[in-house]
């Protein structure tokens, strides 16, 4: 329990004044000389039972008032899990509100989403409680720290309204912390208002203890957490998972893969356990046509594959969205899409040994469907010059690293989305100290076939979940194993690791960059270095997927997960079609929509871990919080009431309540005045 | 009979209102001289008693001639006997009996009683007595009839005072053994012993043909006890003090004095004493009225 005025509380030891009067008055006692001793001790042996109870009750009932009394005027709160750490004023109270598109999960009744749920408890408890010098918000849109002038100030912000981003909660935990240690704030409140996605929390981050230790030394910081882990009664998110347009004689048309997810319980499955087919409407638009097409949902939902959309062969990008009727979640029920012709993929070779350069040429100039136009150049080192860096999807370099104009140039272009592949020169001299990119330097070259080997050059180890080497669609695994290297040339680099050879020396290592990709690759596919041209399906694999990935960007229309800065690379953006009518400037890109920039298109959408994430375990959330101070309160988003109440009214009754029960305490017993034996003042007397 | 009156306890006109009333014993008396009281021994006075038969040595004067006239037999002709009474008044003069009621303490008022009524006896001709008790006897007058002995009565009640614990119940016995012949025994007192002490006191003056009178003095305080803060409560008789809040046990001692009085008022129904419970704001004289009139026999038809 926590108290808006604790002052009061100093006053509870006047709770004794019943007693301390009571004992000056046994002090105070007058002499009397007495006669009838003999009926006084009679009782005082009576009075030893169940009058002395009484007496010591109403002792009881007056201490009880003054109690009562005294936490009325204190003010005290509801809500026992404020604790014993509400009683004191913290000087800054930070909310940290997630505003992923999972947090717009409404309860249908009440119209209220978690988010405005929290939201509106939270600015009522705050508005009654004290919050301190500060408030402060942290949004997981933006992430940024803003100071709010009132608890009521929450909600009309743009930062905390609707968003279909995805929140970074050890982010913005990690941005109270810094604003804590800048400001070296005494007593401080953290609030967390989430439903615990896990793709929101990322649990099993290493973040997350260096945070946990940086917290523990900071005195007074009290962190509550209002989890909305309730799932919702029925929601269907979709989800385009690829759009192309293609063209086919003179007929031009869409195809699109369209995913539909059930959440919270099965959608086939009637209140009485009967199992029937539900049928969930699904209507497209584009260009602003619309049509509807009936899917079938089992108990995950269901899949459309390879719809087809027939469009004027004119219209060469557009947009386009997908609906589902409403439910529990408004945001997961459209998704937008814009599209495109497919561009030109094009590579570039930088290599001064020919059989290199038409290695990596004859890997990339096969498209991987026949409708797509793959153009590839092959440079030497002295015509860099002549790239095309605007129209190039993908960079082969293989030499000695890029140094100067010509590095600032590759740092640019993997900036902008695109890939750069090292591969190492054939040179066996050394490099020079210093010699290095994207911080990463190429070393010696070892052979795997000498007797002092460490290596027999077989792949040990690659990381088959993600990026280059991943999987198959069907979950076949590439054919790493069957890799021959018979050279490789060692490589510092801090990047991230994606197959190494049996003795731990890396063979593919990624690069971690803002924007686009920059690998390292410590072999060369010709037959004296390995067997990747000659096996030809990792090599080919490898390079395909490197040049799509670094043509993502050279498409005119580009489909984005919501986020602040989903919008920062051109200027001239604007907004076609949108969930959000009033959408301010600053609030682009969390939300879903269209925007266009002359010819360039972008359809800004959650994120897909939006729609597929589970919510963390909550043992597991509040073994991030071990030894904080932390309290979780489990909140339903249908739960309107307050956070806390002023319970001043229920002690002033219970007042009341006591204080009447001690004046029937106190009632003189009826007695003895209707008694003729004692009032003698009609003493008849003669008795004959 | 012009008695001078010294005395300040008694007062003029209580004395003037009650002298028109007489006191009356409830049982027969036996005393020396002739008086206003019935006697068990057949006499000359015009009170006519019974009849009985003639038995030879009868004082032949006696005989009931009309009686003869009538039955053909000798009736001797009764009459009563009036004598003279023996009033012993008995005053407790434990250190209870001093526990005042405006100014006024259960001594004084059993001083006025006694005085009084000493001076109505005597004025009709009756022996008065006196017997003060607290532990034991520390004053005893046997009753005698001349005004010089009701002098002296007074004169002993204007000077004892309240000390000391109670020996009532003691001082009953002993009277009932020393007074000799039939008497009234007055007792005035609070009776702060156990009615059963006082049932076996009361039997026993019974049983030797006491005509026994009881002025129980109480006091409003004692009997409803209406105190709103401790007290620390002296024992007038010298026991401990004992320290009490009476809003706590308040109830409960007026339990106790209910039980106490309820108990007395089997004893006086068992006993027949002539029981007068008095609180000593009333007026006296009134209570002496009382008193007086309730003892007047009723006419016979």
């Amino acid at each position: 329990m926590s108290f808006l005025q604790p002052l009061a509380l100093i006053a509870l030891p006047l709770m004794a004044l019943p007693i301390i009067i009571h004992l000056i008055n046994q002090q105070r006692h007058r002499t009397i000389p007495w006669a009838a001793m003999m009926f006084l001790m009679r009782a005082k042996r009576m009075s030893r039972g169940m009058a002395r109870l009484r007496h010591l009750l109403i002792l009881l009932m007056r201490v009880l008032a003054i109690a009562a009394l005294i936490f009325a005027i204190s003010r005290p709160l509801s809500g026992g899990w404020l604790g014993s750490v509400g009683l004191s004023k913290p000087d800054a109270t930070l909310v940290l509100l997630d505003r992923s598109a999972s947090m717009e999960i409404q309860d249908l009744q009440a119209g209220e989403s978690k988010r405005s749920t929290a939201l509106k408890r939270l600015a009522q408890l705050l508005e009654q409680g004290d919050y301190g010098t500060h408030l402060l918000l942290i949004d997981s849109a933006s992430g940024q720290l803003q100071e709010v002038d009132s608890p009521k100030a929450l909600l009309s912000l743009p930062m905390v309204e609707a968003s279909a981003t995805s929140a970074n909660i050890p982010g913005m935990l990690e941005t109270a912390l810094a604003y804590l240690k800048a400001n070296e704030s005494g007593r401080a409140e953290i609030w967390i208002c989430s439903d615990l996605k896990e793709n929101d929390w990322d649990v099993h981050s290493g973040r997350w203890n260096a945070m946990r230790e940086e917290f523990a030394q900071l005195e007074g910081v009290h962190h509550f957490l209002l989890a909305y882990t309730d799932p919702p009664a029925n929601n269907l998110s979709v989800r385009v998972e690829n759009v192309q347009r293609w063209e086919r004689g003179n007929d031009a048309e869409l195809l699109l893969d369209v995913i539909v997810r059930t959440e919270g319980g099965s959608a086939s499955v009637t209140a009485e356990g009967r199992s029937v087919v539900r049928r969930v409407p699904i209507e497209f638009e584009v260009n602003n046509v619309r049509s509807v097409v009936e899917v079938e949902l089992d108990t995950l939902g269901a899949s459309l594959q390879g719809h087809r959309i027939p469009i004027d062969t004119k219209l060469n990008s557009g947009w386009g969205s997908v609906s589902l009727p409403g439910d529990a979640n408004p945001l997961d029920n459209r998704f937008f899409f814009v599209f495109s012709e497919p561009p030109v993929r094009k590579a570039v070779i930088v290599s001064d040994d020919p059989k290199v350069g038409e290695a990596f040429r004859r890997a990339l100039a096969i498209p991987t469907d026949v409708r797509l136009q793959h153009h590839v150049d092959v440079l030497p080192m002295n015509r860099v010059a002549e790239i095309d860096w605007e129209n190039t999807g993908l960079l082969i370099w293989q030499g000695t690293l890029p140094s100067g104009l010509v590095a600032e140039q590759i740092q640019h272009f993997v900036n902008n989305g695109r890939v750069a592949m090292f591969f190492p020169s054939k040179l066996r001299t050394p490099t020079a100290t210093g010699e290095q990119f994207f911080a990463s330097r190429w070393g010696d070259w070892h052979s795997t076939t000498g007797e002092q080997s460490d290596t027999t050059g077989d792949i040990s180890w690659w990381r088959g979940d993600a990026d280059l080497l991943a999987h198959a669609e069907s979950g076949d695994a590439l054919p790493l194993s069957e890799l021959r290297t018979y050279q490789y040339r060692t490589f510092e680099s801090q990047g991230t690791l994606l197959a190494r050879f049996d003795n731990d020396a890396p063979l593919l290592t990624r690069v971690a960059t803002d924007q686009g990709a920059a690998y390292f690759c410590s072999t060369l596919p010709t037959a004296q270095f390995s067997s990747l041209e000659r096996d030809g399906v990792v090599f080919y694999v490898m390079l395909q997927r490197a040049l799509a990935e670094g043509c993502r960007t050279l498409a005119v229309a580009s489909q984005r997960d919501a986020e602040i800065d989903v919008l920062a690379d051109r200027n001239q953006w604007e907004p076609v079609a949108s969930a959000e009518s009033n959408t301010s400037l600053s609030q682009r890109g969390l939300h879903a929509g269209i925007y266009r920039d002359s010819e360039y298109w972008a359809a800004v959408n959650r994120s897909q871990a939006e729609d597929n994430a589970k919510i963390s375990p909550l043992e597991t959330v509040d073994a991030l919080f071990d030894g904080l101070s932390y309290r979780r309160i489990d909140v339903n988003v249908g739960d309107t009431s307050a956070l806390a109440s002023e319970l001043w009214r229920i002690f002033l009754i219970a007042m009341a309540i006591v204080l009447i029960l001690e004046a029937v305490l106190s009632l003189p017993s009826r007695k003895t005045e209707s008694s003729p034996l004692i009032d003698l003042t009609v003493a008849e007397g003669t008795t004959e | 009979m012009a008695l001078q009156l010294k005395r300040d306890y008694l007062n003029q006109r209580v004395l003037e209102r009650l002298s028109t009333l007489q006191l009356h014993a409830r049982l027969p008396m036996i005393g020396n001289v002739s008086g206003k009281h019935r006697s068990p021994i057949r006499g000359s006075s015009l009170e006519f008693a019974e009849y009985r038969k003639y038995v030879p040595g009868d004082d032949t004067r006696r005989l009931d001639w009309r009686a003869y006239a009538r039955n053909d037999r000798y009736y001797i002709k009764e009459f009563e006997a009036d004598t003279n009474l023996r009033m012993c008044l008995i005053v407790d003069t434990s250190g209870s009996m001093d526990f005042a009621h405006n100014g006024m303490s259960k001594l004084d008022y059993a001083r006025r009683v006694a005085g009084t009524l000493a001076y109505i006896a005597a004025l009709q001709g009756d022996a008065v007595g006196l017997y003060c008790a607290g532990k034991e006897f520390h004053i005893e007058i046997p009753p005698k009839r001349s005004a010089t002995h009701l002098s002296a009565v007074l004169d002993e009640l204007g000077t004892i005072e309240a000390s000391g614990e109670t020996g009532l119940a003691d001082v009953l016995h002993e009277t009932a053994e020393r007074v000799p012949q039939r008497a009234l025994i007055v007792v005035v007192s609070d009776l702060f012993i156990e009615p059963g002490v006082v049932r076996n006191c009361f039997e026993h003056l019974r049983f030797r043909k006491h005509d026994v009178a009881v002025f129980h003095l109480m006091e409003q305080n004692e009997l409803e006890f209406e105190f709103d803060r401790p007290m620390r409560f002296v024992d007038m008789e010298g026991g401990e003090p004992i320290l009490a809040d009476p809003t706590v046990i308040g109830t409960q001692y007026r339990r106790a004095m209910e039980i106490y009085l309820e108990s007395m008022d089997e004893v006086i129904r068992d006993t027949e004493v002539d029981y007068h419970r008095i609180c000593i704001h009333e007026d006296y004289g009134d209570v002496l009225a009382r008193f007086l009139l309730g003892r007047t026999p009723k006419k016979r038809k």
